[in-house]
């Protein structure tokens, strides 16, 4: 691989990077818990593509990395949504559970005290 | 010219990283509010590994990626759950006073001696001229596979028993009435919704990523914590999707499952004291075979016993354990609104 292509590269996974600020600022903000739990799940998905990119430069490796973190993105996503179940063991689809994570805004049920 | 452009760009992108870590860490302890807190931690584990993999630390990354992101960050967002069913769940105050800033001075002092040792200490060789002569004989071209299954195999030993140790201490949790009943609590799903499918595309998957990092650990980044993490993983997506029900503290796959690992390992050890190399000595030749004999029974157990850990202890149904008998009756919405 030429050296040009290497700084192109790493500055496209710097520039995905830089997009990842705006995810963390949704975390923060929120203000409902799918925001915060979704801006993580993009920190995740950028991160995969960050790793991408480096994959070139820092050793086929990093590819592994992505694949885990892929895997675990997932993992976190049913987590949360089991978790904000009535009794943290069912789904939102169930007709038998209102607790639907999407509606929380509507029903301004924010974390923030 | 070329090189200066991609110098500048890793300087970019090694400061818009550290930036972020230094942010999503600080926000993970300063905001209020214990469910962002854990989200924050959570972008923290992703956004470290990243930093793992521009250090050329691809085997730290794969376990900070899959433990401290992955599992810990289900692990704490079901706490956040059981809390709040428990009406335990509250938004502390801003901590104010020596109450705040002794612990920042200690917090600074730490960084501080970290900061002296970077400077005071000899930049280390890779791998190491003692480990770089002794790597051809571990049987494996990995060097951290090396040390961990070969040259202090002693220390994996005894993290597996530990490991099984914390899944026996979260086991003592239980009520005694429900120490028959299976583990963690029952779940249920829309049959043919979107979490029944979800069980079924992800472990496959995850089955072939965790295989693949156990058999690619003996020569490249991997390993049996790596892979034995990501099939953890699959087990509990797997249970939480309702594909499989979790078997019960005394179900004997179960308990075969858990020793397995530290049972092979020990056995290995044996096997080779007796044959007069000395306990855990891998003779050269098959120093291969024993290591990813060990490995791939420790994969297992480290596997089963973190999907242990995420599942919790036995629970006979899900109301007793969120306790019933508590003061909230009201239900779980007035504890997520506290």
């Amino acid at each position: 691989m030429s050296g040009w292509l290497g700084g192109w590269l790493l500055l496209c996974a710097a520039g995905v990077l830089a997009t990842l600020g705006a995810a963390l600022w949704r975390v923060w903000r929120g203000p409902a818990r799918a925001d915060r739990m979704m801006a993580a799940q993009l920190v995740g998905t950028g991160g995969v593509a960050v790793l991408l990119l480096l994959a070139p430069a820092q050793g086929w490796a990093a590819l592994d990395v992505a694949l885990v973190l892929a895997i675990l993105a997932a993992l976190a996503a049913v987590g949360f949504v089991k978790a904000s179940t009535p009794d943290g063991a069912g789904a939102p689809e169930e007709a038998d559970a209102p607790a639907d994570p999407a509606t929380d805004s509507a029903r301004g049920d924010r974390d923030v005290a | 010219m070329t090189g200066t452009m991609t110098g500048a760009a890793a300087l970019l992108l090694d400061l818009l990283l550290v930036a972020l870590v230094a942010f999503a860490g600080w926000a993970a302890l300063a905001g209020r509010g214990v469910f962002r807190a854990v989200v924050f931690f959570i972008a923290y584990g992703l956004l470290v590994a990243l930093g793992w993999v521009r250090l050329g630390a691809v085997n730290v990354a794969l376990a900070e990626a899959a433990i401290g992101a992955g599992l810990t960050g289900v692990l704490l967002l079901a706490t956040v759950g059981r809390l709040e069913r428990a009406g335990a769940a509250r938004d502390v105050p801003p901590v104010r006073g020596a109450a705040a800033w002794v612990p920042a001075l200690a917090g600074l002092g730490v960084t501080g001696a970290l900061v002296w040792a970077w400077f005071a200490l000899p930049l280390p060789e890779s791998p190491g001229p003692a480990l770089a002569e002794a790597l051809p004989r571990s049987g494996v071209e990995n060097p951290v596979t090396a040390v961990l299954l070969n040259f202090r195999s002693w220390d994996t030993l005894l993290e597996a028993i530990v490991l099984l140790a914390a899944l026996l201490g979260v086991w003592m949790l239980g009520r005694d009435g429900d120490w028959d009943a299976p583990l963690g609590l029952r779940q249920h799903v829309r049959p043919g919704g979107v979490m029944a499918g979800f069980g079924r595309v992800l472990p496959p998957l995850g089955l072939l990523v965790g295989v693949w990092l156990l058999w690619a650990g003996a020569d490249a980044p991997g390993g049996a914590f790596q892979g034995g993490t990501v099939l953890a993983a699959v087990i509990v997506v797997a249970l939480m999707a309702g594909v499989a029900t979790p078997p019960g503290v005394s179900a004997l796959p179960l308990r075969a499952a858990l020793v397995l690992g530290p049972g092979v390992f020990l056995g290995a050890g044996g096997v080779l004291a007796a044959l007069g190399g000395g306990f855990l000595t891998l003779p050269e030749a098959q120093a291969k075979v024993v290591i990813v004999a060990i490995e791939a029974a420790l994969t297992l157990s480290i596997a089963v016993t973190l999907a242990g850990l995420v599942l919790g202890p036995p629970t006979a149904a899900n109301g007793t354990a969120e306790g019933g008998a508590e003061p909230n009756a009201n239900g779980p919405a007035a504890g997520r609104r506290a």
